[in-house]
């Protein structure tokens, strides 16, 4: 029992909440409490939380923006749903359920090297494009495929697995991806990741391989986008191209820089907030309100961008943030300074570069009003 | 002959992308950012002519109007949008980017509705010689748009101001000690790339009358391909690459075993050149610095 | 440490009650209904609002009027309304919740895509629709759906047997490659033509397409197209084309080129004639549907008005007649009569004798597999200008 105390429980809080919550919804479920609504539901925040999470690790983490993530996850879904077509009357339900997750995710993440492979060599915006393109591709390969392999305009008809078994399967791959991540992005392997996203070269010169750590995380998050799109082709009568397009890929986006970059369990909270305002939202808001709705994210993600980027709102950013509230909110219940709680290392936020900055340079902010980043202020006319 | 005119239609239709990627272009040089609402100021501009014209019925009058709105459009999303993050990393930017388009269709979308608006800006007929059928708009569309890339390169490179931006888009530092107000510059190049959309606009405009909130989204980003694909930065490389996707678009369009992945197939060929020459075709290679 | 577990708690505590608030685990929700509930779902906003508006607008038009006269034997109707913005993952929540909000009876989806979905969702509940337009061939694949609108494959076919007919060598064929309805439609006319005749295709993948001179270029010597394609493309399709494409050239579409007049100023402008396999004409100037043109633009916007609409507000009407003439053969119809039941009810109704005329047909009966069979009328839009 020595050990247990031991066990950092910050790092697992995330999990602990899940699993708990997995369990609470199942029995809530098995009593009958549950709506088919509320099924749905979790369904999608399921979904959405994995492509969130492993969108999260290449734009985050690796520093390197996929505007493709719905791609993948359309590779998986009509991989999967196809395999399940297939498999379901030879093996039976459960069975079949373990081979399309699969082969959707081993398929999807195949695919994450072959476009990984040519395109890391590009950079930032480069990148983004090609990804885009990719998924566009992907889309429009399966939108035109016969009717007999993939279904063309009409879909992919797939069967629908038990919707009181779903959720629960949905929110245990959600455990795993986060296993996988968390304990990806901990390790020696994460810290190179971030190095690699905070200076390219001199990860580079410290002898880090940055090809095969771009490549493993490309092709990790890949794979869970396959997941994620086998778990949505489950979760649907059909599988239909449309919806894979990149606007999608932009959604999963803004859940990510939404829950803060570099952030998981901000992913997590994003995705679910916003997937669960969504659905609310749809079947409450109708005409000009719902487009309402749109409105009001934009203007929200606009803000929240320059909130947390903008180099002139850095004195701002340090005054009123929710770690400033949260500490007031506490020092008001008890003020205790001689009391140390626990190792303060926070490997669930990894520092970005520009607090990298901030703490290397701690002389130049305390010394003067000398701005060297922003030279712009000097108005000179030409 | 059909070919002949399907590559007329290629080139017309490249023209259009040519003009919407020499936005993308200019503004990806100097600021350094992908600036994805570029495809939404053509809505805009289009919205802008559809309104003068129903209120004066003047054609002309209409494209002053969209110049004007989209170039004022265009220097107030740089000032309240882009212009706190400078200096931010490039992927908050383009996430701001993305936001300012979702911002603007859905502002249209509360204004005008989802049903198209129909405008019949001008009736131009059709031109014929020698046995080909070309309609006119085509030969104006393609003829503006040769036009402004000459006068805009001519402005790059003998103008203060152009040769300011060039020195802006070389090293903004080194710009700025050299007496250069780079958010001057910044704002004329966002100034020209949303007066260039509005032009745009009005191109599209004239081949079809129907006006949506998502006019632009596809043509967007199709020309931002293209930019890509001809050097982005490079004002004669976004010609290049416009054109040489319309005309892929045309062509693959008029084969039926292909036509349906049009799309595809220029992704594919944005794929293909950026593997072969990462930098696009007219692109200059650059080294990077630690 | 302690503190930790605290926070876990709480959060899943406060999760766990957002989503056992308010279940009260009742099974029948309909008990608590005082007006029969009918529900829908289509796409109210983005791209496709123009159709789910439509629907909205018409059905809600018809429930009011039946309203006004007294309802069913007092019994008022309710329409509810949900948005799916044309996309298929969306209706899984908006039917639960309609379910949940008492709904009865439905008027399925307003377009295909989605349909696909609703139609699987809603045989496990046993629910009854009848969808004013989601023309899909697998729309009422099973027992408890039926279509007001024509099918695709049926509409592929009717066309394909009138251009047999008039003894063409040689017709021109522009449709979307990636569109369920125009492509339902296109693969059963060519199944159904003539192996004699010959084609030449073009076709369009982006909704949003707003440039087709490469594909009027393709189909510049055809004298006869067909184009099984909404209005709006059809629209951009002929005012580019119509100094290219021959004057005496005919375009023929089918249901989906209602609304094409209202997309011209001057439809004149275009010089070829345009025709249409319909059910409804929105520029008819007598009958039926006239004085529902009449009504709906009285209290809508006429930007609205389609086959769409017209089509839903049939639909309300189908199910009130069928109800009505059910309690006649003394059938007992509770407001609080359960969706199944009453899916019975009129599931036996709808294959049985029971034929209903309205906006868009008269003695419309239906098959047992769901397909609507009424006549389809050719309606010629505009005559070619050189006829004049």
């Amino acid at each position: 029992m020595a050990n247990l105390k031991n066990i950092k429980w910050k790092h697992y809080i995330n999990y602990i909440v899940i699993a708990v919550f997995t369990v609470v919804v199942s029995l809530l479920s098995f009593s009958g409490v549950l709506k088919n609504s509320d099924i749905y539901l979790l369904e999608k925040i399921a979904i959405a939380i994995i492509l969130a999470v492993s969108l999260s690790m290449v734009v985050g983490f690796l520093g390197e923006l996929s505007l493709g993530h719905a791609g993948f996850m359309c590779v998986g879904a009509y991989l999967g749903g196809k395999t399940a077509v297939i498999l379901e009357p030879i093996l039976g339900e459960y069975p079949t359920l373990i081979v399309s997750l699969l082969v959707g995710g081993l398929v999807a993440a195949l695919f994450g090297v072959i476009i990984g492979l040519p395109a890391l060599r590009l950079r930032g915006d480069y990148l983004a494009i090609v990804t885009l393109a990719f998924g566009e591709i992907v889309r429009s390969v399966f939108m035109n495929s016969s009717d007999e392999s993939f279904g063309g305009s009409l879909g992919l008809n797939t069967p629908r697995f038990d919707k009181n078994a779903l959720f629960i399967i949905a929110l245990v791959l959600v455990l795993a991806c986060l296993a996988v991540t968390q304990n990806m992005i901990r390790s020696k392997h994460g810290r190179a990741i971030t190095s690699i996203r905070d200076n390219e070269i001199a990860a580079k010169a410290t002898g880090i391989n940055v090809t095969k750590y771009k490549l493993l995380v490309f092709t990790v998050s890949s794979f869970f986008a396959g997941i994620a799109g086998v778990l949505y082709s489950y979760s649907n009568f059909t599988v239909q191209s449309a919806k894979f397009s990149y606007t999608y890929s932009i959604e999963i986006l803004v859940m990510v820089v939404l829950g803060g970059m570099g952030s998981i369990n901000g992913s997590i909270i994003a995705a679910s907030l916003i997937t669960f305002l969504d659905v609310k939202l749809q079947t409450i808001l109708t005409g000009n309100l719902a487009v309402l709705q749109d409105l009001f994210y934009a203007v929200i993600l606009i803000l929240l961008v320059i909130y947390n980027n903008a180099p002139s709102l850095k004195g701002f950013r340090d005054k009123y943030n929710i770690k400033v509230l949260f500490d007031k909110f506490k020092r008001i219940k008890k003020n205790n300074p001689s009391k140390i709680n626990d190792d303060e290392a926070k490997w669930d936020r990894v520092p970005t570069k520009i607090e990298m900055d901030e703490l290397l340079s701690v002389d130049m902010r305390v010394s003067s009003q000398y701005t060297p980043d922003k030279p712009e202020k000097e108005d000179n006319n030409v | 002959m059909k070919f002949i005119e399907t590559l007329i239609n290629g080139l017309s239709m490249g023209s259009t992308y040519a003009m919407i990627a020499l936005g993308y272009t200019m503004v990806y040089g100097i600021a350094k950012m992908l600036n994805f609402a570029h495809g939404d100021i053509i809505m805009v501009g289009g919205y802008t002519i559809f309104i003068t014209m129903s209120l004066s019925g003047n054609p002309v009058l209409g494209v002053i109007a969209a110049v004007i709105f989209c170039v004022a459009l265009g220097i107030t999303i740089e000032k309240i949008a882009y212009k706190p993050l400078r200096g931010a990393s490039p992927l908050a930017v383009l996430i701001t980017a993305i936001g300012v388009s979702y911002l603007l269709q859905s502002i249209a979308q509360i204004i005008f509705g989802s049903a198209p608006k129909m405008v019949n800006i001008a009736d131009l007929g059709n031109l014929e010689f020698a046995g080909l059928t070309v309609p006119v708009y085509t030969l104006v569309t393609l003829g503006c748009s040769v036009v402004i890339m000459v006068v805009l390169s001519l402005f790059v490179k003998y103008t203060k101001t152009g040769r300011a931006m060039i020195a802006v888009s070389e090293d903004k530092g080194a710009a700025q000690l050299m007496g250069i107000n780079v958010n001057r510059i910044i704002m004329i190049t966002f100034a020209i790339g949303s007066g260039l959309a509005a032009f745009a606009g009005l191109f599209m405009l004239m081949k079809s009358p129907s006006l949506t909130n998502t006019l632009g989204a596809m043509p967007g980003i199709k020309a931002f391909t293209a930019a890509v694909i001809g050097g982005i930065g490079s004002i004669p490389g976004a010609m290049v690459g416009g054109l040489l996707i319309g005309v892929v678009e045309a062509i693959s369009l008029t084969i039926p075993a292909i036509a349906p992945y049009t799309d595809a197939i220029e992704f594919l060929i944005l794929i293909i050149i950026l593997l072969v020459r990462p930098t696009g075709i007219l692109g200059k290679k650059k080294r990077e610095k630690v | 440490m302690k503190s930790i577990f605290k926070k876990a708690f709480a959060v899943v505590m406060a999760l766990t009650m957002v989503f056992s608030l308010a279940a009260c685990g009742a099974n029948s929700y309909t008990s608590n209904n005082t007006e029969f509930v009918i529900g829908f779902s289509g796409p109210l906003t983005g791209p496709a609002a123009v159709y789910g508006v439509a629907v909205q607008n018409s059905a809600q038009m018809a429930v009011d009027e039946i309203n006004a006269a007294g309802g069913l034997n007092g019994v008022k109707f309710k329409l509810l309304a949900t948005d799916d913005t044309h996309d298929a993952t969306k209706v899984a929540a908006n039917y639960a919740s309609m379910l949940e909000g008492g709904m009865q009876v439905s008027l399925g989806t307003v377009t295909t895509a989605p349909g696909l979905e609703f139609t699987n969702l809603s045989t496990e509940d046993n629910v009854f629709f009848i969808t004013p337009s989601a023309s899909g061939d697998d729309i009422p694949a099973n027992d408890n759906g039926f279509q007001m609108c024509f099918a695709d494959g049926n509409q592929g076919k009717v066309a394909a047997d009138y251009v047999n007919s008039i003894g063409l060598k040689k017709i021109g064929l522009f449709y979307k490659s990636d569109d369920a309805y125009s492509n339902g439609i296109y693969k059963q006319f060519k199944e159904n033509l003539d192996s004699s005749i010959e084609t030449v295709e073009a076709v369009f993948t982006d909704a949003n397409a707003t440039d087709f001179s490469a594909q009027i270029t393709t189909l510049k010597d055809c004298e006869f197209i067909f184009m099984p394609i909404y209005y709006t493309p059809a629209s951009i399709f002929m005012t580019q084309a119509k100094d290219t494409i021959a004057k005496d050239a005919v375009y023929y579409g089918c249901d989906g080129f209602d609304g094409l007049a209202g997309q011209f100023e001057d439809f004149s402008v275009i010089p070829q004639e345009v025709s249409m396999l319909s059910h409804f004409d929105s520029n008819a100037t007598e009958g039926a549907a006239a004085d529902f043109i009449a009504k709906y633009t009285e209290k809508y916007d006429a930007d609205t008005l389609n086959q769409f609409g017209a089509s839903a507000y049939d639909c309300v009407y189908a199910i009130y007649n069928a109800m009505k003439a059910a309690i006649d053969a003394g059938e007992e119809i509770d407001v609080t009569i359960s969706a199944s039941d009453l899916c019975e009810i009129l599931k036996a109704q709808f294959t049985g004798d029971f034929s209903f005329s309205g906006v868009t047909g008269t003695d419309i009966t239906w098959e047992d597999n769901g397909y609507v069979s009424k006549e389809a009328v050719k309606y010629t839009l505009k005559t070619a200008n050189s006829a004049q």
